[in-house]
């Protein structure tokens, strides 16, 4: 087992071949694509894709004495310009001109009609549909090469075959990136491909890892070293969360305290990630996390019972200090502009608006939140029993609704600069990747303590739509301000999550025990009790009472 | 003009048929055709001659199968953005 870390991530991370790996390598650019293909999965390496020519070899190294003799010839002579002339005007648009232009001009000389599959001459910019027009005038000219308009792929004529360039594919790549930034559409999707250094480690490592359907990778039971659960659920929650198991198992991570990496308790997580998913099956001891955060976190240190949420809060917390490399105790380091992988992950925003009752003036302010924590009780101001939540939709609806400050609460208006009644609001501004829900079963007020364990049900797919501001927020004198951030919107949006892991408190506020169900493998479900791990279905995920709740985006989008 | 190009020709000029044509490459990737696709064409080439194979052919192939596989879902989503799209412009050229 004691193997040097370092070695031990080189070797286990060429083991594991992932499906389209593009979310693991193209981070902290996230590939809006599915969850369930960023789970382990074995693919081969070097994609085929349709229009690329089927001659294609498997190595680039190999193509390069192999590529059409025709186009290099073309491009030694011609260059780029005309190739990217061509493409910006008439395949990617990088403009309204261009736009206008493709429109009027993009038609079969013979038969004037658009299809099917109009080629463009890239000697003479001459338009041919591939019904025969295309290839009489290549034929006729001697022009050997054109351009397919839809897909911008080459065509060679001499070649009878698509043929493949990476230097123009790169040009075509660059413009399509201007082309749908014009459009106002969301970065393209690049599959993954191994740099030299990756190449290396996968011909070095030959050994795959195949994960099948009912494969226990990834499981690991955890020893409870006394009291430890609270930290053993939250290992387990954290070490299912795709996003950050992706970015960890293809060693993302580069430390921050060179001098003391056993201080680092990033490193240590990425230790974790290894052993997680090196196929082993024996329970892990997590001792030195455990030190780590006892180090890192003081409050939390001694061997009593603590909160899982107030762990969980607390290493998010410390991972992000030394993500950064922020001076451990340095305290308050900004999350407001972070782009560690805590905060790409983790971090929402979360909008208030504070409307003045006497002049509809609203404040708004925008502060960034890690997890959104619940009332479970009866509304303080009301009191009215009816209105206690039976389920996360009622929380959400609740947490949302605007909420009447009262005459004890006057804020001053910075509109009509007086005292004044308000209501307040809070919307979803910027979702997280992964909504964590904290449903506050422990109820602590100054005449009681107890915990609330009434059933809170919870659905599988969750659609956040309903809660973020632009949709929540019906202030009329605001309503100009939500029509026009609709229209700024991403024209593709999708804000749909579903449930990776639940984390259950059974016991009383005094004593109590943490389990964990967490999710592998797309729909496989496991309840994590410690060292203990048994095979579980939605359902008993479902019919459990619920602390805490982690939801992880379905569609992640590029940033 | 025809109504037809007129139409097709506003399509293009407002980018609405660039935006159509991304989203369905997104949904197409989502649901997983696009893995699907890519094995078929694997199997087409290791079953075809290698050294012969064109692009041609791995169309002629593959199209039909790789139609049929395309979620009705994403159909049905691209149609109804096209038909508003199409509404919305019939209607003001009647105006």
């Amino acid at each position: 087992m004691q193997t040097k870390p370092n070695e031990r991530s080189a070797s286990v991370f060429a083991q594991l071949r992932f499906a389209d790996c593009s979310s693991l390598f193209t981070l902290p650019h996230y590939r809006r694509g599915v969850e369930r293909n960023t789970q382990l999965r074995i693919v081969y390496t070097k994609p085929y894709s349709v229009g690329v020519a089927a001659r294609q070899p498997l190595l680039d190294s190999e193509m390069a004495n192999d590529g059409c003799v025709h186009l290099k010839e073309y491009k030694s002579v011609k260059g780029f310009r005309t190739y990217r002339l061509i493409h910006a005007y008439f395949v990617s648009c990088t403009s309204a001109e261009a736009r206008r232009r493709k429109a009027d001009s993009c038609i079969c000389s013979i038969c004037k009609k658009r299809g099917p599959r109009l080629h463009i001459c890239l000697h003479c910019i001459y338009f041919g549909c591939y019904s025969g027009h295309i290839q009489e005038h290549a034929h006729r000219k001697q022009h050997l090469l054109a351009l397919d308009i839809s897909h911008g792929r080459i065509l060679c004529f001499a070649c009878d075959d698509y043929v493949y360039d990476s230097d123009y594919e790169n040009q075509a790549c660059e413009i399509k990136e201007i082309s749908n930034r014009n459009l106002g559409l969301p970065h393209q999707y690049k599959s993954w491909e191994p740099s030299l250094i990756e190449q290396e480690l996968l011909l070095e490592h030959p050994r795959r890892k195949r994960i099948t359907h009912d494969s226990t990778i990834g499981l690991r039971g955890l020893i409870n070293l006394g009291n430890t659960c609270f930290m053993n659920c939250i290992v387990q929650a954290l070490t299912h969360t795709p996003l950050l198991r992706d970015y960890f198992l293809s060693d993302r991570h580069v430390c921050q305290f060179s001098d003391r990496p056993d201080h680092c308790l990033v490193c240590e997580v990425a230790r974790l990630f290894q052993e997680f998913y090196s196929g082993s099956q024996e329970a892990l001891t997590l001792n030195r996390l455990l030190h780590l955060i006892w180090t890192h976190a003081r409050h939390l240190a001694g061997y009593e019972q603590q909160d899982a949420h107030e762990f969980f809060i607390a290493t998010l917390d410390v991972l992000h200090r030394h993500c950064t490399g922020a001076n451990a105790n340095g305290g308050d380091s900004n999350s407001h502009q972070c782009n560690c992988i805590i905060d790409q992950i983790f971090t929402g925003g979360l909008q208030s608006d504070v409307v003045c009752t006497s002049c509809s003036g609203v404040s708004t302010t925008i502060d960034p939140f890690w997890d959104i924590s619940l009332d479970l009780g009866t509304t303080p101001a009301t009191g009215d029993t009816s209105k206690v939540p039976k389920s996360l939709l009622d929380c959400l609806e609740r947490f949302t609704r605007p909420e009447h400050l009262g005459s004890s609460a006057k804020i001053k208006c910075s509109s009509c600069q007086s005292y004044q009644e308000s209501t307040k609001q809070l919307t979803m501004k910027k979702l997280p990747v992964v909504a964590s829900f904290h449903l506050k079963r422990f109820e602590h007020s100054s005449r009681f303590h107890k915990k609330i364990s009434s059933f809170i049900s919870f659905p599988e797919h969750l659609d956040m739509t309903p809660f973020m501001s632009h949709r929540r927020n019906n202030n009329n004198n605001n309503s100009d301000l939500a029509a026009s951030s609709v229209a700024d919107e991403p024209y593709i949006n999708d804000n749909r999550y579903s449930l990776f892991a639940v984390i259950n408190h059974v016991g009383t506020l005094e004593a109590g025990h943490y389990t964990a169900y967490i999710r592998q493998h797309r729909d496989n479900w496991f309840k994590c009790d410690d060292h203990i791990i048994t095979k579980a279905n939605i359902k008993d995920v479902l019919n459990s009472e619920g602390y805490l709740l982690f939801y992880h985006k379905q569609f992640l989008e590029y940033e | 003009m025809k109504e037809e190009d007129v139409l097709t020709a506003k399509m293009i000029e407002s980018g609405e048929l660039n935006r159509w044509k991304e989203l369905l490459r997104l949904r197409l990737t989502e649901c997983g055709w696009r893995d699907q696709v890519r094995l078929l064409c694997r199997d087409a080439i290791k079953q075809g001659n290698l050294e012969e194979m064109t692009v041609d052919q791995l169309n002629n192939e593959v199209t039909p199968k790789a139609r049929q596989l395309v979620p009705d879902a994403v159909k049905i989503e691209l149609l109804t953005k096209i038909k508003t799209f199409l509404q919305e412009n019939t209607l003001q050229e009647s105006q």
